[in-house]
């Protein structure tokens, strides 16, 4: 396996200064609660304020007011938005999944309606994958999706979905047919449908945004299938890709890292200066990794494996940042802090064993990386 | 094999490349090199990869090297680590370097430099006198170049006391004992950290290549050896070892692939130490999920295994070891004003102290 290297060009660097000069201005200290990378707060306004500079879908088709730019154009704005722990939230998934899946499976009518939303920061997606006693075996799910007059009336249980209560849409994989892997059809569900009940699951942190979503009879419009029916299967894997292969795999705790980096760690002696170290070099060898993942997808490449064998040990690493800094804090980090960036740690503390659950279990990642290399 | 993308104005050379990976696949197998531990310099072999200039290659043809650029020298010295090769070559094409940056020809025939142990007692005073220690391949070289002070002091080995050793790898490894030895001194003044700048890359180099050459060796082995009745690849367990080798190989690489293009037109003094550090923690942990997906034939002195595995020891600790080269990154970065900017920056600085 073999990863090539690759720099920003100038024309990549004069996108950062842009983006980083507004972000300064927009996201001034203590303006905004600081967030864990791709679980940064919800703040409609700020995912519209991107979103009108060009900053959301820019991988998007400019027809359907996409920005029509590269995977590392958006590699670009994101890392300066996760460097910040910018409130990312409401616009997340839409940005990174639901919008390149709808533009890659979606028929013409899906991409006017839905992608131009997505791109303006409009649309909030939520991904129902998961269920009760489905978690990595997708082909177990039995959410059932049935033909009814005009479309499908859906009914079932979703589980573990992120950002359900605020999201406009739910992106589901649903059982249309007893066939393991080809009876799965995807549904573009609209949040608010009759007989649609989102529940939140009170996370391990104290907050709300992991959500139990029940289905009773919601009908759902065939024109709001995404591709063939039984074609649910092919279509997720293909999004898991886009899923796992980005500095939002290792870059979660940067707001405090850069906290740490710059206040606290000189003062911790050289046991701390040779943390701060290592932290850095990983941080420095991933980025070129991930910017390298991004140059393959710009080519034109499907770099599936590529993206797991990152995901599996940056997720670790991530995890480990966690514990070398609360190590050097002396105590264990309050939540309730007037500290934010001792409260974003107390909050790492308790989720960061998600992180490498969350895209698809390490577990599972091995068996896909093996399978990739073997190939 | 190493193309770069359309994004970097320098490329590896695959034609090169081609023809040193089967040099060293033809000349440098296992017994070869095991025969080396015994016996010392294969002189054949040496002569062999001289023929082909490769000692020389990346050294500027005007002051007696090979020519070509930075890139060709990392392409010969990762052949040449893949395999194990038992020569000086990143010994002599530092030598090198460090001749032409103080305005000095190229020493000619086999060269070494000193690592640079704290232990080092060597001064300058118009003569040469002091132990230069841990030197690899010394009593091998004709001469030795060293900084000492801002100069380039290059010194004949036949001038020294050369003590006994050899370095993990069972490759020599020795002291050198000079006492008002006369020495060609460059003309320029040197930066005093390029040495050490040097020397952790190259070890770089020959790490990310070593762990490609042990990733891919056990991924065969794992895959032919049956146990409960199936190789043992389809092991879970197993495979967790097969997924930290490809990773481990695949980081390192990219981090030297990209701190070669770096070095070719600034210090990249960032680069660098950031490369030797997660190399050589890789170079670890590449180890120990070697050795384990092996079971017992990996450590066999009759297996190539080991013989990969102990020269990641060895280049793990020369040049810097972990803990120094993470200390001082860590100082350099708690001073800088942002680590993502810094992450993010194309020619990342720091202010380090030596």
């Amino acid at each position: 396996m073999r990863f090539d290297a690759t720099e920003l060009t100038a024309e990549e660097l004069d996108l950062q200064a842009e983006v980083r000069e507004y972000l300064d201005k927009r996201l001034t200290p203590g303006s905004y609660p600081l967030g864990l990378g791709m679980s940064g707060a919800v703040d409609p306004e700020f995912s519209r304020d991107i979103g009108s500079r060009g900053w959301l879908g820019m991988s998007l088709p400019q027809k359907y007011g996409g920005g029509g730019r590269s995977a590392v154009d958006r590699l670009v704005v994101v890392e300066e938005l996760l460097a910040r722990g910018a409130p990312v939230g409401y616009h997340w998934i839409g940005d990174r999944q639901s919008g390149p899946s709808i533009a890659a499976n979606g028929t013409e009518e899906q991409k006017q309606h839905f992608l131009p939303g997505i791109a303006r920061g409009e649309f909030s997606f939520s991904i129902g994958m998961s269920e009760p006693d489905s978690g990595s075996d997708l082909a177990s799910l039995r959410t059932r999706a049935e033909r009814v007059d005009g479309g499908w009336k859906v009914n079932g249980t979703k589980i573990w979905t992120t950002g359900a209560f605020h999201a406009t849409h739910i992106l589901a994989l649903l059982r249309t047919s007893a066939d393991k892997h080809s009876g799965l059809t995807q549904l573009i569900i609209d949040r608010h449908s009759e007989g649609l009940t989102v529940s939140p699951i009170p996370f391990i942190d104290g907050s709300e945004d992991f959500c139990e979503v029940s289905f009773q009879d919601v009908f759902v419009p065939d024109s709001r299938r995404l591709g063939d029916v039984g074609a649910g299967w092919g279509q997720n894997t293909g999004e898991l890709a886009l899923e796992r292969g980005g500095v939002d795999r290792w870059m979660s705790l940067m707001p405090v890292l850069e906290h740490w980096a710059a206040h606290q760690a000189a003062d911790g002696g050289p046991a701390a200066l040779a943390d701060l170290g290592s932290i850095t070099a990983r941080c420095w060898a991933f980025r070129g990794m991930s910017l390298s993942i991004a140059r393959m997808v710009d080519a034109g490449r499907s770099p599936v494996t590529e993206a797991a064998l990152i995901k599996e040990m940056a997720t670790r690493f991530e995890q480990d940042c966690v514990a070398v800094v609360s190590r050097h804090l002396g105590r264990a980090p309050d939540l309730a802090s007037e500290d934010p960036y001792e409260s974003l740690l107390a909050r790492a503390v308790l989720v960061a064993p998600s992180w490498s659950i969350r895209g698809g279990t390490n577990e599972i990642l091995r068996t896909v990386i093996v399978k990739g290399l073997n190939r | 094999m190493n193309s770069v993308s359309q994004h970097n104005d320098y490329a590896f050379d695959a034609d090169l490349e081609a023809m040193v990976e089967q040099f060293f696949a033809e000349k440098s197998d296992a017994d070869v090199v095991a025969k080396a531990e015994v016996e010392g310099l294969p002189t054949g072999l040496w002569d062999a990869a001289v023929e082909l200039g490769l000692p020389l290659v990346g050294l500027p043809e005007s002051a007696g090297g090979s020519g070509g650029s930075l890139l060709d020298a990392v392409t010969v010295q990762r052949a040449a680590a893949r395999h194990a090769a038992p020569l000086p070559l990143a010994e002599t094409y530092l030598a090198g370097r460090l001749a032409v940056a103080a305005g000095l020809p190229v020493p000619a025939g086999i060269a070494t430099t000193a690592p640079g142990s704290h232990r080092d007692t060597a001064t300058f005073d118009v003569t040469v006198s002091g132990t230069l220690y841990d030197v690899p391949w010394a009593g091998a070289a004709a001469v030795v170049a060293v900084i000492l002070g801002d100069r380039v002091v290059i010194l004949n080995v036949a001038d020294a006391e050369v003590g006994d050793g050899t370095d993990l790898a069972g490759q020599p490894r020795q002291s050198l004992t000079f006492t008002g030895a006369p020495a060609v001194i460059g003309e320029n003044p040197v930066d005093v950290r390029l040495l050490s700048r040097l020397g952790a890359f190259l070890r770089s180099v020959q790490m990310a290549a070593a762990m490609e050459a042990v990733s891919t060796l056990t991924q065969r082995y794992v895959s032919e050896r049956v146990q409960f009745g199936r190789p043992v690849a389809q092991f879970q367990a197993v495979q967790q070892h097969i997924v930290t080798l490809a990773q481990m190989a695949s980081m390192s690489t990219l981090a030297v692939d990209r701190t070669a293009i770096a070095l070719n037109t600034r210090e990249a003094e960032f680069e660098v130490l950031a490369t030797k550090l997660v190399v050589s923690q890789n170079a670890l942990l590449s180890v120990r999920a070697a050795h384990q997906a092996h079971g017992a034939i990996g450590m066999t002195q009759e297996y190539r295994l080991q013989q990969l595995t102990r020269r990641l020891h060895a280049w793990r600790c020369e040049f810097g070891d972990e803990i120094a080269l993470a200390v001082q990154l860590g100082r350099g970065v708690s001073a800088s004003p942002s680590l993502p900017r810094l992450l993010t920056d194309p020619h990342p600085t720091l202010e380090l102290t030596s």
